[in-house]
């Protein structure tokens, strides 16, 4: 059975190039979340194996998400995908939770990469 | 025929014939005032609801309340009757509209100052045009007084 | 005093723009960008309403609130023609339709541009400059400029960052503007040595 992953981005392209990328590697992707809020209703509904978040969103902010699900879970494996690359942000997320952080535009190996590493 | 542009913040008036025109129109209010009988006819473009002090030297037509006292005056040294004038509106949108606010946008600020300043001087508002989430050219011609207003991808109206 | 203060943005715009074209260059794969130089100037209100020279001309307009240590607005124009060839070069569909999917993948490009531009100015200064969500529209360029000054509240005089940029081989241009608030550009101008502003 292969590994379970929960997308969460605001925009719907970037889902789709996740979800491309995602899948082509062997994984399923079993749900997508387009802002903090819904990625925390899906993580409790879903339970993936591993999530991907995103930063700037609207309702709720992916750090915000992030300290919600690791209440939920506190070995949930969440990595972040956001184009926010800068140092106070990277150390907010990690502290927060997050086991990697990957600046946009990402290589589809990067992603992958993290996959593997954090989705054992 | 001659075609006067009027930018942000600008007023312009024609009297007898000719186009008043303003592109633009995004979270601006475009407004014409009109007095049929002597053919005068003025066009501003609204940028924000209140002046303020930090801009003493403003043109009076980018804001809705020192504006519209400046239409006025402009239409009756042309020879029109504030009692006369009829005014039609365009604009107020909110251009990005996925953003979400706290409070009303910018545009509909715009539109309620400006309704509001029209109330006072007692101007009749006989054509409209404001709202949604698109930008708007506003060609106002002094001849019949006629507004049509313009959009992408929309049919021409006549406001 | 003033040269310098916009000598200063321009190398701000070039350090920052060269990180957004970068990034949007992996993003198509590494297709080849070009810089205009950037241009810095201090525009009254009239002359910034004026700064859109085809007012009719249809353009994907993508608007973001910077907040944090710095704050202003950037936003980024390219005529639509341009943008549907991103969106073809990205998604792959070349139907030239801009439906949902189009602005989705407009506004991600929007997005990263901006935040890799605004990563990079953070580098330099250890100021935090963090984007909003993008706002994206499609309409005429007088009506998306005006509802960008309206929303930067840009009231009598603005200082304007703009880089122009094309691409290699494919009819692409497009316009990076960064409208940062006047204090909070002093605070720049500081800790990069170069005085008061």
């Amino acid at each position: 059975m292969s590994k379970t992953v929960l997308i969460t981005d605001d925009t719907a392209f970037m889902r789709m190039t996740l979800r491309n990328v995602i899948e082509k590697n062997g994984y399923s992707v079993v749900g997508e979340a387009g802002d903090g809020e819904e990625a925390v209703a899906l993580y409790k509904e879903l339970q993936p194996d591993l999530v991907t978040m995103d930063i700037t969103m609207p309702k709720m902010d992916g750090i915000t998400a992030i300290k919600e699900i690791m209440k939920i879970d506190s070995d949930a494996k969440i990595i972040v995908c956001s184009a926010m690359g800068q140092k106070p942000m990277v150390i907010e997320a990690l502290s927060a939770g997050a086991k990697d952080f990957l600046v946009k535009p990402f290589d589809a190996e990067r992603v992958v990469e993290s996959l593997r590493k954090f989705g054992s | 025929m001659e075609e006067l542009f009027v930018n942000m913040g600008q007023i312009n008036s024609l009297k007898v014939g000719g186009i008043l025109t303003t592109v633009g129109l995004g979270s601006c209010i475009g407004i014409t005032l009109y007095d049929n009988s002597v053919k005068v006819g003025v066009m501003g473009h609204i940028f924000l609801p209140k002046s303020r002090a930090s801009d003493k030297n403003a043109l009076p037509g980018k804001y809705a309340d020192t504006g519209i006292i400046a239409m006025i005056k402009e239409a009756e040294n042309l020879g029109a009757l504030k009692s006369r004038l009829e005014a039609k509106l365009a604009g107020g949108a909110n251009l990005f509209s996925n953003l979400s606010l706290n409070g009303t946008s910018i545009g509909e600020q715009n539109a309620h100052a400006v309704i509001a300043e029209l109330e006072h001087f007692g101007i009749p508002i006989i054509g409209k045009d404001v709202g949604g989430s698109y930008g708007r050219k506003m060609r106002f011609y002094i001849e019949s007084g006629i507004v049509a207003v313009t959009a992408v991808g929309k049919e021409a109206i006549e406001i | 005093m003033q040269e310098a203060k916009l000598d200063f943005l321009k190398e701000l715009a070039n350090i920052g723009t060269g990180h957004a074209t970068t990034a949007l260059s992996q993003m198509l794969s590494g297709k080849l960008f070009q810089l205009v130089v950037p241009e810095a100037r201090l525009l009254h209100f009239e002359e910034a309403a004026r700064f859109v020279e085809s007012l009719e001309q249809v353009v994907v307009g993508i608007f973001i609130v910077v907040s944090g240590d710095v704050k202003g607005h950037m936003a980024f124009l390219l005529p639509v023609d341009s943008a549907m060839v991103l969106v073809r070069l990205l998604t792959g569909d070349d139907s030239g339709e801009v439906n949902d999917m189009a602005l989705s993948a407009l506004q991600e490009i929007g997005n990263i541009m901006i935040t890799s531009y605004l990563n990079a100015l953070s580098k330099m200064t250890d100021l935090l400059m963090a984007p909003s969500v993008p706002g994206v529209a499609v309409d005429m360029a007088g009506a998306i400029w005006q509802s960008v000054l309206a929303g930067a509240q840009v009231i009598n005089e603005v200082t304007l960052i703009r880089t122009e940029f094309y691409a290699d081989g494919e009819s692409i241009e497009g316009n990076i503007i960064f409208l940062p608030d006047e204090d909070d550009f002093k605070k720049i101008a500081v800790l990069l040595g170069l005085g008061e502003g």
